[in-house]
């Protein structure tokens, strides 16, 4: 809804102009930066560790190689994630038990943190479509996949998806789809999904439907709003680690499909 | 309470000797039957003895008998001494002429017949507007506004460019009463902001109260804003327009009965989206962007004691890109009043009122498409007193009734993968009854005070739900029709005071406290139509603010110049925002994403303004800051609001170069708005995001613009009037901030920058204006 402003506002101004401007800003005290994921597909827990860097500097963000990370399932039965390299950290071969919460926690520069999860059991995408767009505003047409998938009735749901084109995978950030059953609870879901770029006729889409949990559906959410070009009040997105880390732990499961256009 | 009216009634009984009469009736314009508000009559014998005309230019005046010079004022007009020997009581009804010099350029009457008005007025200075004051003063895309004008003023700011809204005195956007004709107009803005819905032709004068609100306004906690609707020409008929380059607007207005009846009828259309049809984009082509809206009145004087009015407005805002998406969103509003006059001394006023706004988008047509609705819808009953009571009080009273209606959201359409979803509607009542004296003691001391009474009762049916501290959902509750969720209520003392040192400078001070019990939910640094309003309830508290200001006043030059000082500081209590990623949209349990705290604000504010001659204009500065402190945000630490601009100045000068030609500028200067931005970055998904510290800890750059003006009388007859209006808005190209955004450089994602986005840079404008009569 807030896009259908700022198209209204941007249509309307066709007079408005924009320009790279030098802003002074503070120096924020480094603070510890936590991305993890268990992923139900390949039974893998990846956990990246970094820390905050001044805003206009290029370098890339400095790694966190000395931290303590420990995951817990909901039975109190506790495993290291071993480190790898360059602020991964990695835990192959943990099997997942769905409908199940897991605490990670880290130890690192000096403090612990600590979040949990909830790991969903996976659902079910069904076999994509796609539909042919003509081109708008000048630009070339092309073809648009559709999601589809039955939400089980009666469960809140939660969702993000992920779009690849000829293995190519768009999974940043902002490339990320959310979806949740607030308004579709148990109905037949067919949403298109409009990725990067068309695709066109020989191309191969790829679609992963994952089940997230609520606090990581509304990180995504927070996020993309801070990450977009525009942003209410905005705050550093709601996470579910402990003790002011930035990042977020989730734990999900999923589904995938691909075909190719003819 | 029981004290209360106990000092009242001693406060109320002077004593006098003789035998009394009283003289009343009716202050009129002498071309165009119009009611003269705010006029005073005065008795020259006798100093500080006199009255002023309520609204509906009724007066009342009680004097022992005797022979008496009666001196009838009114800003704009020249005044009128009428001699009278005081045996029994008098009807006289007086109608005040516009000077012959003014008649012919009508349009830069700024005048001040009432010369030091300002000084001897008891009750806090308000801030007034005839649209006709303020026709030469250059606006965005030459469309004369009131409301943009009343942003030029000391403690009133816009919320900027894009934004609709304002600020008056550190409060809230939503704080704001807007009243048309009495009903209270939901969202003032056309076009997201770039037009306010009063469409000056059809306008007789705008007030403004910011401090010492009388005890006749509640409900909203920062100030008033009372636009009242012209009654039409009830002399002859008249018609005047003005064709733009983005909006033509047309008026006619003329007697039913001849001195008796007349009607006003006001219409505008933009039509900026015309120019997008001369694209060769099929999209642009289709795109619709448009506001109309209409005025229109009518009044009967049925006999010397009664009198009727219906008034109406409505306005509706259009976007549209083709197929894809609709948007509309608009206000209406009725009123229906009856003045009655009891007898020389009591006047009454009923009124029934009814307001709405709403809003609609939808996305995609047929199998595909749905839609989102929204509404807020009120019936409102008010029944209000004037009492003349002898020449040293004027007692007002009364009560009113509004029952509310919100609808916060319904989810309708064809597509199948949503479900049909309708938010319980809630329904409340509002009453408030009042009573206020303004009493003249000695010579030198004027003093106002009353009390409201305001009560809110929130009814069935529908669900109410609990929330913990964190906004979880603990428990859900249903009620019956009618049945009562929950009742607020308080009493706001409200009290003004002047004492006039010299016939050329006073002191004044006001206190006032007011409840609000609806709120405006606004997520986004943009207001927009889409912003709802919510009840008090279980979980939201009545929004209280305390007020006290104080000014001096100050007038050189035989009244030429004015130079007013008020500081003032205002505590608000129950303030509202959203918990961090709160979903704003069609959300039963909203009110779980709700945090509260408090505001304060102070400031003082300076204004010179010269009145008098070929050069007129303002200069007005204020220093203010308003804070906030909420225990769930900035980690309970006070924080800017956003609308905290320490420094704003407007300067607006006005020239008449002769009788064909004017000139005006305005300059406008503020401190940036308080914004938050990253003091940091981290990655997440190899993507940079920004890191925040603390909530609006920082500032945009600071605003500054000029607007000039030209304005053009050309050759005129008796019956036929024209001007022609150029105006340039932004004059020497200032690219002021809209937004600031961070982020990744397109070019290097290792790279991150910030952009700035300026909406108008320079902007012409030409509009021809005419009248015809």
């Amino acid at each position: 809804m807030k896009n259908v402003l700022y198209i209204a506002i941007s249509t309307m101004i066709i007079l408005s102009c924009q320009k790279v401007i030098d802003v002074d800003l503070n120096e924020a005290n480094p603070n510890v930066v936590i991305e993890a994921n268990y992923t139900a597909e390949d039974s893998t827990v990846r956990v990246r560790i970094t820390m905050t860097s001044s805003y206009f500097n290029s370098e890339p963000s400095p790694e966190v190689n000395d931290a303590v990370v420990t995951i817990t399932d909901q039975l109190g039965n506790s495993q290291s994630v071993p480190f790898i390299a360059n602020g991964y950290y990695e835990l192959p071969f943990y099997v997942p038990v769905y409908n199940s919460n897991y605490t990670l926690s880290v130890v690192a520069d000096g403090k612990t943190f600590s979040a949990i999860s909830f790991m969903p059991s996976p659902v079910q995408l069904l076999d994509i479509t796609y539909d042919s767009i003509a081109g708008f505003f000048g630009s070339e047409g092309g073809y648009v996949p559709y999601m589809r998938f039955n939400d089980p009735l009666d469960t809140i749901n939660y969702y993000s998806a992920v779009l690849s084109k000829n293995g190519d995978v768009w999974d940043g950030l902002t490339q990320i789809f959310t979806q949740d059953d607030r308004l579709t609870d148990g109905n037949f879901i067919e949403r298109p999904l409009f990725g990067q770029e068309w695709y066109q006729m020989g191309d191969t889409i790829g679609m992963e439907l994952r089940s997230i949990d609520e606090i990581n559906y509304r990180y995504i959410d927070e996020i993309q709003s801070i990450a977009g070009t525009q942003s209410g009040a905005p705050a550093n997105p709601t996470t579910n680690w402990s003790n002011d880390a930035l990042g977020y732990f989730s734990a999900y499961s999923n589904s995938r499909k691909t075909v190719v256009i003819q | 309470m029981k004290h209360f009216i106990l000092f009242l009634s001693i406060l109320v009984s002077s004593i006098s000797f003789g035998q009394n009469y009283t003289i009343s009736g009716s202050i009129k314009d002498s071309t165009n039957g119009e009611d003269v508000f705010g006029a005073t009559v005065r008795v020259k014998e006798l100093s500080n003895v006199g009255a002023v005309a309520n609204a509906y230019g009724f007066y009342s005046l009680t004097l022992e008998a005797g022979t008496y010079t009666l001196l009838f004022r009114a800003t704009g007009y020249e005044s009128k001494e009428i001699n009278i020997e005081l045996v029994n009581d008098i009807k006289l009804d007086v109608e005040l002429n516009i000077p012959q010099e003014i008649q012919e350029i009508k349009e830069v009457k700024v005048s001040a017949v009432k010369e030091n008005d300002n000084i001897t007025s008891s009750g806090m200075n308000v801030t007034k507007f005839d649209p006709k004051d303020i026709e030469t003063i250059p606006v965005l895309f030459g469309e004369k506004d009131i409301m943009k004008t009343l942003q030029l003023t000391p403690g009133v700011k816009g919320a900027g460019e894009g934004n609709a809204g304002f600020f008056v005195r550190g409060g809230g956007a939503d704080q704001n009463l807007i009243l048309l004709d009495e009903a209270p107009v939901y969202n003032a803005s056309h076009l997201l902001g770039f037009f306010s819905v009063f469409n000056s032709d059809a306008i007789k004068d705008v007030s403004l109260y910011k401090s010492g609100i009388p005890a006749m306004y509640g409900g909203r906690a920062s100030s008033v804003m009372d636009v009242k609707m012209r009654d039409g020409n009830n002399k002859h008929f008249d018609m005047s327009g003005g064709i733009g380059l983005i909006s033509s607007r047309l008026t006619l207005e003329a007697p039913i009965v001849k001195d008796k009846s007349s009607f006003i009828i006001s219409g505008r259309r933009s039509y900026a989206d015309l120019f997008l049809k001369l694209s060769n984009d099929e999209t642009v082509k289709s795109t619709s962007l448009f506001f109309y809206d209409l005025n229109a009145k009518a009044n009967y004087r049925i006999n010397d004691k009664n009198r009727v009015f219906l008034s109406g407005y409505f306005g509706r805002d259009k976007f549209g890109l083709g197929d894809i998406f609709g948007f509309n969103w608009g206000n209406a509003t009725g009123t229906l009043r009856w003045n009655h006059l009891y007898n020389q001394k009591l006047f009454s006023n009923t009124s029934v009122i009814f307001s709405n706004f709403d809003y609609e988008f939808n996305i995609g047509t047929g199998d595909e498409g749905f839609g989102v609705k929204s509404s807020i819808q009120d019936w409102n009953i008010k029944h209000d007193y004037s009492y003349y009571i002898n020449s040293k009080n004027t007692m007002r009273f009364g009560l009113n009734a509004i029952h509310h209606t919100f609808k916060p959201g319904a989810l309708t359409g064809e597509n199948d993968a949503f479900n049909e979803i309708v938010l319980d509607p809630r329904y409340a009542v509002e009453m408030g009854v009042y009573v206020q004296n303004e009493q003249k003691l000695g010579t030198r001391f004027n003093i106002m005070y009353g009390i409201r009474y305001s009560g809110f009762n929130l009814m069935g049916d529908g669900k109410v739900y609990n929330f913990d501290d964190n906004g979880n959902l603990l428990d859900v509750t249903d009620y019956d029709s009618w049945e009562s969720i929950k009742y607020h209520q308080g009493l706001e003392p409200r009290l003004s005071a002047s004492y006039i040192l010299t016939e050329n400078n006073s002191i004044k001070m006001g206190y006032n406290r007011n409840f609000q019990f609806i709120h405006q939910l606004s997520n986004s640094t943009t207001s927009s139509p889409t912003d709802i309003w919510v009840p008090s309830s279980n979980i939201v508290k009545p929004q209280i603010a305390d007020q006290i200001a104080m000014g001096y006043y100050h007038n050189l030059k035989k009244n030429t110049y004015l130079l007013s000082t008020e500081i003032y500081y205002k505590d608000m209590q129950n303030q509202i925002d959203y918990r961090n990623g709160a979903e704003t949209v069609l959300n039963d349990e909203v009110e779980g994403d709700l945090v509260f705290g408090r505001g304060i604000a102070y400031g003082v504010e300076f204004q010179l303004q010269k009145k008098k001659g070929k050069f007129t204009g303002w200069l007005s500065y204020t220093l203010s800051r308003s804070l906030r402190q909420f225990d769930d945000i900035n980690e309970g630490e006070i924080f800017s609001a956003r609308q905290d601009r320490i420094h704003d100045i407007a300067l607006v000068l006005m020239y008449k170069v002769n009788e064909k030609i004017a000139l005006s500028s305005s300059w406008v200067y503020y401190t940036g708005d308080a914004v938050t931005f990253p003091s940091g970055k981290y990655e997440i998904n190899g993507t940079f995001v920004p890191y925040y510290t603390e909530r609006n800890g920082y500032r945009m750059p600071d605003y500054h613009r000029l607007d000039l003006g030209f304005t053009w009388y050309m050759k005129d007859s008796k019956h036929f009037k024209q001007n022609l209006n150029v105006s340039v808005y932004n004059a020497y190209n200032r690219e002021n901030a809209f937004t600031i955004t961070f982020e990744e450089d397109p070019d290097d994602p290792s790279k991150t920058q910030a952009v700035q986005t300026t909406l108008f840079k320079i902007i012409p404008a030409i509009t021809y204006n005419f009248q015809l009569k």
